[in-house]
C-alpha cells in the first residue's frame, strides 16, 4: 500500500463514526434496532480497524524515519486564515488547515479511543438493550467518537479545539442522556460550563501561541518553543514569559476538561449519565485530552519552570483532594469518579515534574483498568436492576452470584492499587519515579521541593487509592448479599429502587468487554519495563518520537549516561510499594467479609463527614463564585429594566413631554389667535420664497477670487466682478447675461481695482483695514503698536497716507518704518501692492502693513418668479501692478526684492 | 436581463411587488402571501447572480451612477462590494423566511403585512447598496416606516409602546447622523470648491481632528444605537417581544446589521482620526456589552428576552473586531455579522414556533418538550450551539476571527497595548454564552412535562421545517467551509484597512481640511452610455483639481 491509501485511512478513521452519528442520530429513530446496533458498532470496529492498519504502518517505518519518527499526515483543505501584522508592517498569513496526523502519541491515542471504544460500544449493547433511547445513544457516542478522534489526530490547535469542544458537547449530551430527571440534564449543563471555562483558556493559550509562534501547527509550536522565553505583556504589565502565560492558559482548559482543582466538580456528577459513558467518556479517553494536550506541547510547558510547578502541584493536590474524597463515599460509581479524578491528579503531577512519557504511560494503562472497573460497577447495577448508582453497602457476596465481573474487578483493582507486576505498578511506579528525581535533581526542572511534595502527596494518594479500591471490592463482593428486596425505602435516601434480590451475572455482550479490559489491565506493563534492571522500556523509546522529555534534555548535556539504581528510584519503589501494602491490608482488615463501615467508625465523625460531603467544595463555589454571579445576573436584568431604560428613555420622554407641555399653553384655542400667527408665518415663508436672496460670499487668493451665491429655487445669475455696472460674462444663450453660474472664480486684473487699502495686522490675528484716498488722512493710534514713536518723549504726528496716481504715499511724520533689512530714513516712501512694511520699533512692538488691492462683485440673481435681487462685496485682492512699471519709482530703499 | 442595471433591478422587484399587493383585494388573504412570497422568492433568486461579479479586486461592482439632485451633488449611486454582497444575500434569504413563518400566525391586515415587508426588503437592500450618503440615509429612514408598523400593528399587547420607542429612539439617532452628513458635506464643498454626497468621493476628504471627533460620534450614536450597543440597547428587548415573529426575524437578522455595517461603510473611513481615538472607548463598551447582554439574558424569564438579549452580547462582539482594525478581526467581524443574521434569526423563528401553539414564552410555562417535539429540540440545540459559538458551526468562525484579531491588534492603529487584556475580557463571553443558552436548553427541553398544554403539543410542521433548513445548511456550512464567504469579503476587507491605515497616517501628520488621494474610478465602470448620463456630476478630476489650491 502507498502513502495515499494510508492518508485516506486516516480520514475514514474519523469519517466512519461520523457518518454513523448523522445516520442513527436522523434516521435511527425509525429504523430496525438491530441496524442501528450494526451501524453503531460497525462504524466503530471499521474505524478501530483502519487505525490498527494505520499503527501498523507507522511502526514499522517508525526506526527508519527520521527524528520525529513516521508519520502519517492528511491535509482536507484549508478552513480559514488569519493575516498577523509583522514588524516590517507587512502580513503574515495564518492557514488554519483542517489536517490530521498521526504519530508515535497520537497513533497510540487512536488505538486506545477506538479499541476501548469498540469494547465499551459492544458492552452497551446490553447494557442499553431496554432504552427507549437506544438509536440517539449509539448517535451520541459516535458522534463522541469521532470528536475525540479530531481532538486527537488533529495536527494543530484549532482542529484539536473542534474536538475539544466537541467531546464536551458529547459528554453534555450523554450525562443528561435521561433528560427527563432533571438533576441529570442539571448534570450536563455543570460539565458543559465547567468545560467551557477551561475552554476559553485554551482559546486565549491558543492566541498567545499563535501570536508568538506564528503558527497554529503543533510541530511549529514546538519548534519555535525556545523562543517563549520572552516576556509576555498584558496591557503594559509583564506577566512572565510568553511560556508561562501560554501554559498556565492551557493549563486552565486541562482543569476544565480533565477534572483538575478547581474546575473538577464536574466529574462526579457527570455519573448521571450511562455507565458505559461515564467509562468510554469519564474515565477513558475525554478526560485525559488534558494529558494528551499538554505531551503534545511539551516543549513549550518545558520552556516555563513556574507552569510546571503549578502542574505539578495542583495535579498531586487533585490526586491526593479526590482520593480522601473516595474514601468515604458509598456508591460504587460515586468512588470510581473520584477515583478518575485522582488518578488524573497522578497523570498531571507527573507532566509537572517533567516525566511526560510516564503521564501518558498512566494514562494508557488508565483507560483499561478504569474502564474495566466502571464497566464492573455496570454489570453490577445492572444485574440488581439499578439506573443510578450501586450502594456498596447494601450489596455483598457478589463474587459467587457474578464470579466472571468479580474476578475481571478484582485484576482490575490490583492493577490501580500497583500490585507489582499488574499494569499500575509500572506506570505509577513510573511517575513516582519522575517526582523523586524532581526531588533529588542537582539541577531541577522547577524545583526540589515540588518533587517532594509531589512524591509525599502521590505516596499518601496511592494508599488511599489502594484502600478505597479495595474497600469497595470486599464490601460488595465478599461476605453476604444484604438486599433483599424490601428495604429500599428505609435506605432511599440515595436510592429510591430495591434492588433485585437475585442478582445474576450479565449477559457475554457485557462480560467479553470486561475480560478484555481485564487482560489489559494485567499485562499492559509489559511495554513499560523500568529500565534501571537493565530491562526494555519499549514505551519510553516510542514515546521519544513525539513527546520532549527531561531526560533527553538531561542526558544532552551530561553525556548519555544510564540511569541504574539510584536513590530516586529505590525512593519511588518503597513508596509505592508501602502505598499499596498499606492501602491493601487496611482495607483487608477493616472489610473483609463484613457489611458495616469499620472506617468511620474509626475516623473523628466531623472529618468523615466532611470527607463524605466531598469537602463542601461545591456548596463553597455555590456560596463564593455561582451565588454572586447568579445575584450580579439578577441585578443586571434588574437595573436595565430601571436604571439604564430609565436614563434614556423615560427621563427624555418625560422632557419632551414637559416641553410639549409647555407649547400647549400657546394652543390656547382661540382660532383668530391662530389665524394671526398662521397670516404671519406665511407672509414670511411667501416672502422667502418669492424674493431671490444672493447671499453673495467670496474670498480672493492673490488676485483670484473665488465668488459662491446662494442655491434657490430656479435661481440664475449674472455677474458683474469689477462692479462697473456692465454684466460680465454672459452665459451663452441665455438673456441678459443671466447663466448657472453659481460659484465663478475671477481673476483680476490690475486695472479692475477700485481702490487701495492698507492691511494693518492687529495682536488678534485679524487685519484692519485703511482705505487710501487722494485726501492724506493720518492711520489712527489705535491701530497702531505702542511703540510706534521715533522719539516716545518729543512731540508725535501720526503717520499719514494718501493715493498719488497708482500708487500710494506714505509719510513717515514721527513714527518709525522698516523692511525686514532695516530702517526706512526717508519722509516719504511709495508703496504699490503687495508691497508690506513694519511700523513700530524692532526690539519693542511691531506690526506689519501690506498694500493690497479692493475691488467690489456684484451679483444678480433671478429666481423662478421672474424677481431679481443684487448684492455686491467688497473683497481685499493682491494684484501686483504690471511689469513694465519701473520698480524704483516706488520704494527708494534698496530692499526692493524683499520687499516684493 | 443586463447585468448593468441588476442593482435598480435589486430594489425594483420588492417595489413592483409592493405596487402589485397595493391593487390585490384585500380579501385574497393567500393569494396575497403568495404573491409577496413569490416577489422575495425571484429577488433571492435574483440576488445569486450579485456573486458572479469577481470581488478579488475589493472593488464596487454593477455601479450604476445617475446624477439626482446636481446642485447638491446628489446622485443615485449604487454599487456591491464584498463588505455589503453578503448583507444583501443574507437579507434576500431572510425575509422571505420571515414572512414564510408568519403564514398561519398572521391573520388580519395581510395586505398591509406583505406590503410592509416588501418596503422592509427595499429599504434595507437600498441601504446596503447605497454609494451616495444622501440616499442611504433616505433608505434609513424608510427603513423605520414599515417596521414601526409591523411591530406597532400585529405586535403583542404592549406594541404601540415598544414601536413608538423603537421609532423615535433610532430617529434621534438619524437626525444627528443627518446634521453630520450635511456638514461634511459643507466642509467638503470647503475643500474642493462643489457639494458632493458621494461616499466615494467624500472618503477623501481628510477633516480637521476636532470637527472630525463631533462628527464621527453622530455618526456613532446613529449606528450605536442601531446595533445596538450599550447602554443604547434598551428599545431592542421592548421591540422583540412586542414585534410578530416575521418582525423580529428580520429586526435581529438584518435590521441591526445596518449599525455595524455603517461603522464600516461611513464612520471609520471618513473620519480615521477621530475612530483611532474613540476605537477603544467603543470597544470597551462592545466588551461591557458582551458581558452585561449575556447576563441580562440569563435572568430573563422570557425566551424571546433572553434571545434579544443575547443578541446585545453578539453584536458586541462584532463592533469590538471591527475596532480592532485587524484583516481577520475586521473580516471575522463580517463574518459574525452574517452568522448572527443566521442564528438569531433562526432562533426567534423556533421561539416563534411555541408561541405560535403555546401563546407564552415564559420558561416557566415548559420543560420536557425534547419528548414530545424531538425534531424541534434538535433544531433549537442546533442552533443554540451556533449561537454559543461551538467549532463546527458557524459561530466559532467568526468569534475566534474576531478574538484573534482582538488579541493581535497591538499596532498603533487598533487597540494598541491593550488588545490582549480586551480579549481577556471579552472571550468570557464564551462561557456566558453556553451558560444563558444552555440555561434556556434546559428550561424548555430537559426534565419531565410540567404543563398537561404541553403534552400534546405538535412537531414542526412541514412549511416551519422549510424554512428553517436553509439557515440550518448555512450554520454548518460556514462552520465547516467558510472559505466561499470569506474569500469574496477578504480584499473589500483588506482594502478597507490598508486605506484606513493610509488615510490615518495622512490626517495624522496633516488634518487640515483638504482632500487625499486620487479619487479612483469604480472597478468595472458601467458603460459608456451610462457614463454619458453621470458626466452632469461633477467630475472627479475636478474635485481633485479644487482640492489642490
Amino acid at each position: 500500500m502507498n502513502e495515499l491509501l494510508y492518508e485516506r485511512a486516516l480520514v475514514w478513521i474519523i469519517l466512519l463514526p461520523l457518518i454513523g452519528a448523522v445516520l442513527n442520530g436522523l434516521l435511527g429513530r425509525f429504523a430496525d434496532k438491530n441496524l442501528v446496533s450494526a451501524l453503531g458498532v460497525g462504524s466503530v470496529a471499521g474505524s478501530f480497524f483502519l487505525a490498527l492498519v494505520c499503527f501498523a504502518h507507522l511502526f514499522t517505518g517508525m526506526d527508519a524515519a527520521n527524528e520525529h519518527g513516521a508519520q502519517i499526515a492528511v491535509t482536507a483543505y484549508q478552513w480559514f486564515h488569519l493575516s498577523l501584522p509583522t514588524f516590517g508592517g507587512g502580513v503574515h498569513e495564518v492557514g488554519i488547515d483542517v489536517r490530521f496526523l498521526m504519530d508515535a502519541l497520537s497513533g497510540l491515542m487512536t488505538l486506545v479511543v477506538t479499541g476501548v471504544g469498540l469494547v465499551i460500544h459492544v458492552y452497551s449493547l446490553g447494557y442499553m438493550k431496554e432504552d427507549p433511547g437506544y438509536a440517539r445513544f449509539f448517535a451520541y457516542l459516535n458522534l463522541f467518537l469521532a470528536s475525540m478522534l479530531i481532538l486527537v489526530l488533529g495536527s494543530n490547535l484549532p482542529v484539536m479545539f473542534v474536538g475539544w469542544e466537541g467531546v464536551g458537547l458529547c459528554s453534555y449530551l450523554l450525562i443528561g442522556f435521561w433528560y427527563q430527571t432533571p438533576a441529570f440534564a442539571a448534570a450536563g449543563k455543570k460539565a458543559f460550563i465547567a468545560n467551557r471555562i477551561g475552554d476559553f483558556g485554551v482559546l486565549i493559550g491558543m492566541f498567545i501561541l499563535v501570536s508568538a509562534a506564528g503558527s497554529f501547527e503543533f510541530a511549529d509550536i514546538n519548534s519555535a518553543a525556545p523562543s517563549l522565553t520572552q516576556p509576555f505583556f498584558l496591557g503594559t504589565w509583564q506577566m512572565g514569559t510568553l511560556a508561562t502565560a501560554a501554559g498556565l492558559f492551557l493549563f486552565l482548559g486541562c482543569t476544565g476538561k480533565s477534572a483538575q482543582i478547581p474546575l473538577y466538580v464536574w466529574l462526579p456528577d457527570a455519573m448521571a449519565g450511562p455507565t458505559p459513558v461515564s467509562a468510554l467518556i469519564h474515565a477513558a479517553t475525554m478526560v485525559t485530552a488534558g494529558v494528551y494536550l499538554t505531551c503534545r506541547l511539551s516543549p513549550v510547558f518545558m520552556q516555563s519552570p513556574v507552569a510546571m510547578g503549578v502542574i505539578a502541584v495542583i495535579g498531586a493536590s487533585t490526586a491526593l483532594l479526590a482520593a480522601s474524597i473516595a474514601v468515604a463515599q458509598k456508591e460504587m460509581k460515586r468512588i470510581l469518579a473520584y477515583s478518575t479524578v485522582s488518578q488524573l491528579g497522578f497523570m498531571f503531577a507527573a507532566v509537572g515534574v517533567g516525566a511526560f512519557s510516564a503521564g501518558f504511560y498512566q494514562v494508557f494503562t488508565h483507560a483499561f483498568f478504569k474502564a474495566c472497573l466502571f464497566l464492573g460497577a455496570g454489570s453490577v447495577m445492572h444485574a440488581i436492576g439499578s439506573h443510578t448508582d450501586a450502594d456498596i453497602f447494601r450489596l455483598g457476596g457478589l463474587h459467587k452470584k457474578m464470579p466472571k465481573t468479580s474476578w475481571t474487578f478484582l485484576l482490575a483493582a490490583c492493577s490501580i492499587a500497583g500490585v507489582p507486576l499488574f499494569a499500575g505498578f509500572f506506570s505509577k511506579d513510573g511517575i513516582l519515579l519522575g517526582a523523586s528525581e524532581l526531588a533529588y535533581a542537582p539541577e531541577p526542572l522547577s524545583a526540589n521541593w515540588v518533587g517532594g511534595f509531589v512524591l509525599v502527596a502521590l505516596s499518601l494518594a496511592a494508599t488511599m487509592t489502594a484502600f478505597y479500591m479495595f474497600r469497595m471490592y470486599f464490601l460488595a463482593f465478599t461476605g453476604e448479599y444484604r438486599s433483599t428486596g424490601e428495604e429500599g425505602a428505609a435506605h432511599g435516601a440515595h436510592d429510591h429502587h430495591a434492588y433485585d434480590p437475585n442478582p445474576h451475572e450479565s449477559p457475554d455482550t457485557m462480560t467479553w468487554p470486561l475480560i478484555i479490559l481485564a487482560a489489559g489491565a494485567v499485562s499492559l506493563g509489559l511495554l513499560g519495563l523500568p529500565t534501571e534492571w537493565h530491562l526494555t522500556n519499549w514505551w519510553q523509546g516510542w514515546m521519544g518520537h513525539s513527546i520532549a522529555s527531561v531526560h533527553a534534555a538531561a542526558e544532552g548535556a551530561e553525556g548519555a549516561e544510564e540511569s541504574g539504581l539510584t536513590i530516586a528510584y529505590w525512593t519511588a519503589l518503597a513508596s509505592g510499594v508501602l502505598a499499596m501494602a498499606v492501602g491493601i491490608g487496611a482495607a483487608y482488615k477493616l472489610y473483609y467479609n463484613r457489611a458495616d463501615d469499620r472506617f468511620r467508625d474509626a475516623m473523628p465523625g466531623r472529618l468523615y463527614q466532611l470527607m463524605a460531603d466531598k469537602w463542601r467544595v461545591d456548596e463553597l463555589y455555590q456560596r463564593v463564585i455561582l451565588g454572586p454571579l447568579a445575584g450580579l445576573a439578577t441585578f443586571v436584568g434588574w437595573i436595565d429594566q430601571t436604571f439604564v431604560d430609565m436614563l434614556l428613555t423615560r427621563i427624555p420622554s418625560k422632557l419632551a413631554l414637559l416641553s410639549g407641555f409647555v407649547a400647549t399653553r400657546i394652543q390656547n384655542g382661540r382660532v383668530y389667535a391662530y389665524g394671526a400667527v398662521m397670516t404671519v408665518g406665511l407672509a414670511v415663508v411667501s416672502w422667502f420664497f418669492v424674493t431671490p436672496h444672493p447671499n453673495l460670499e467670496g474670498q480672493a487668493e492673490g488676485a483670484t477670487a473665488h465668488f459662491e451665491a446662494a442655491a434657490g429655487m430656479g435661481y440664475a445669475y449674472r455677474w458683474d466682478f469689477d462692479s462697473d455696472g456692465t454684466w460680465d460674462a454672459p452665459t451663452q444663450g441665455s438673456e441678459e447675461g443671466f447663466g448657472a453660474e453659481r460659484s465663478p472664480s475671477h481673476e483680476y486684473a490690475f486695472s479692475a481695482l477700485r481702490g487701495r487699502v492698507l492691511l494693518i495686522a492687529q495682536p488678534d490675528g485679524d487685519d484692519a483695514r485703511v482705505l487710501v484716498t487722494e485726501e492724506p488722512r493720518p492711520l489712527p493710534a489705535s491701530l497702531l503698536p505702542a511703540g510706534w514713536m521715533e522719539d516716545p518723549t518729543g512731540d508725535a504726528t501720526l503717520p499719514s497716507v494718501r493715493l498719488e496716481g497708482t500708487e500710494i504715499v506714505l509719510r513717515r511724520n514721527s513714527a518709525v518704518f522698516s523692511t525686514p533689512h532695516g530702517a526706512i530714513a526717508d519722509e516719504e516712501v511709495h508703496l504699490g501692492i503687495g508691497d508690506h512694511v513694519i511700523v513700530g520699533r524692532p526690539e519693542t512692538s511691531r506690526t506689519d502693513i501690506a498694500v493690497r488691492g479692493l475691488v467690489e462683485a456684484t451679483v444678480e440673481v433671478e429666481n423662478a418668479f421672474g424677481n431679481r435681487a443684487h448684492e455686491s462685496l467688497e473683497l481685499v485682492v493682491n494684484v501686483p501692478p504690471e511689469r513694465s512699471e519701473p520698480a524704483q519709482a516706488r520704494l527708494t530703499t534698496a530692499t526692493d526684492e524683499v520687499l516684493r | 436581463m443586463n447585468s448593468d442595471h441588476l442593482l435598480s433591478l435589486l430594489l425594483g422587484v420588492p417595489a413592483l411587488g409592493a405596487f402589485v399587493v397595493f391593487f390585490m383585494p384585500r380579501q385574497w388573504a393567500r393569494a396575497l402571501r403568495l404573491t409577496s412570497v413569490g416577489f422575495m422568492l425571484a429577488e433571492l433568486g435574483l440576488s445569486f447572480s450579485l456573486s458572479s461579479a469577481d470581488y478579488t479586486d475589493g472593488g464596487y461592482h454593477f455601479v450604476e451612477k445617475v446624477s439626482w439632485i446636481e446642485t447638491w451633488g446628489i446622485s443615485y449611486h449604487l454599487g456591491v462590494d464584498g463588505i455589503s454582497l453578503w448583507l444583501v444575500l443574507l437579507t434576500t434569504l431572510l425575509t422571505p423566511i420571515a414572512l414564510f413563518v408568519s403564514w398561519t400566525s398572521i391573520t388580519t391586515k395581510v395586505k398591509e403585512y406583505a406590503l410592509s415587508f416588501l418596503l422592509l426588503e427595499l429599504a434595507m437592500l437600498g441601504a446596503f447598496i447605497s454609494l451616495d450618503v444622501f440616499l442611504f440615509y433616505v433608505f434609513w429612514e424608510l427603513m423605520l416606516v414599515p417596521m414601526y408598523f409591523i411591530i406597532g400593528v400585529w405586535g403583542g399587547p404592549e406594541r404601540v409602546y415598544a414601536a413608538v420607542k423603537f421609532f423615535i429612539y433610532t430617529m434621534v439617532g438619524s437626525l444627528l447622523m443627518l446634521v453630520a452628513i450635511l456638514y461634511l458635506v459643507g466642509a467638503y464643498h470647503e475643500a474642493s470648491g462643489h457639494y458632493s454626497f458621494d461616499l466615494l468621493e467624500l472618503r477623501h476628504l481628510i477633516i480637521p481632528r476636532a470637527t472630525q471627533i463631533w462628527l464621527f460620534l453622530a455618526f456613532i450614536l446613529a449606528f450605536a444605537i442601531k446595533v445596538p450597543m450599550f447602554p443604547f440597547h434598551t428599545w431592542l428587548p421592548d421591540a422583540h417581544t412586542q414585534a410578530p415573529t416575521g418582525g423580529s426575524v428580520i429586526l435581529a437578522a438584518v435590521m441591526l446589521k445596518l449599525g455595524t455595517y455603517g461603522f464600516l461603510r461611513f464612520a471609520m473611513p471618513l473620519f480615521p482620526l477621530a475612530s483611532q481615538l474613540i476605537g477603544p472607548t467603543i470597544a470597551l463598551f462592545a466588551i461591557i456589552g458582551i458581558i452585561y447582554g449575556a447576563w441580562a439574558a440569563w435572568v430573563q424569564k422570557d425566551a424571546k428576552k433572553l434571545v434579544a438579549y443575547s443578541s446585545v452580547s453578539h453584536m458586541g462582539f462584532i463592533a469590538l473586531g471591527l475596532f480592532s482594525m485587524t484583516n481577520h478581526g475586521v473580516n471575522g467581524s463580517l463574518l459574525q455579522m452574517l452568522n448572527h443574521g443566521v442564528s438569531t434569526g433562526a432562533l426567534f423563528i423556533l421561539v416563534g414556533v411555541i408561541y405560535e401553539r403555546r401563546h407564552t414564552r415564559l420558561f416557566s410555562e415548559f420543560g420536557g418538550l425534547a419528548k414530545v417535539m424531538p425534531w424541534y429540540a434538535l433544531f433549537f440545540v442546533v442552533v443554540s450551539l451556533s449561537s454559543i459559538g461551538l467549532p463546527g458551526t458557524n459561530g466559532f468562525v467568526g468569534e475566534f476571527m474576531i478574538l484573534v484579531g482582538t488579541f493581535t491588534s497591538n499596532a498603533e492603529v487598533g487597540f494598541g497595548p491593550w488588545g490582549r487584556v480586551f480579549t481577556l475580557f471579552a472571550a468570557t463571553g464564551v462561557i456566558f454564552a453556553a451558560v444563558y443558552m444552555l440555561h434556556a436548553v434546559l428550561e424548555i427541553f430537559w426534565g419531565p412535562i410540567t404543563h398537561k398544554a404541553n403534552e400534546t403539543l405538535k412537531d414542526l410542521t412541514f412549511r416551519e421545517v422549510a424554512a428553517l433548513l436553509p439557515l440550518m445548511a448555512l450554520i454548518f456550512w460556514i462552520g465547516l467551509y467558510p472559505a466561499t464567504f470569506l474569500d469574496r469579503s477578504e480584499d473589500a476587507v483588506n482594502g478597507f484597512v490598508q486605506d484606513f491605515n493610509a488615510k490615518y497616517e495622512a490626517s495624522k501628520s496633516d488634518d487640515s481640511l483638504r482632500l487625499w488621494g486620487e479619487p479612483e474610478a469604480p472597478a468595472d465602470a458601467p458603460p459608456a452610455d451610462a457614463v454619458a448620463q453621470g458626466d452632469d456630476a461633477p467630475s472627479v478630476a475636478a474635485a481633485a483639481a479644487g482640492g489642490a489650491r
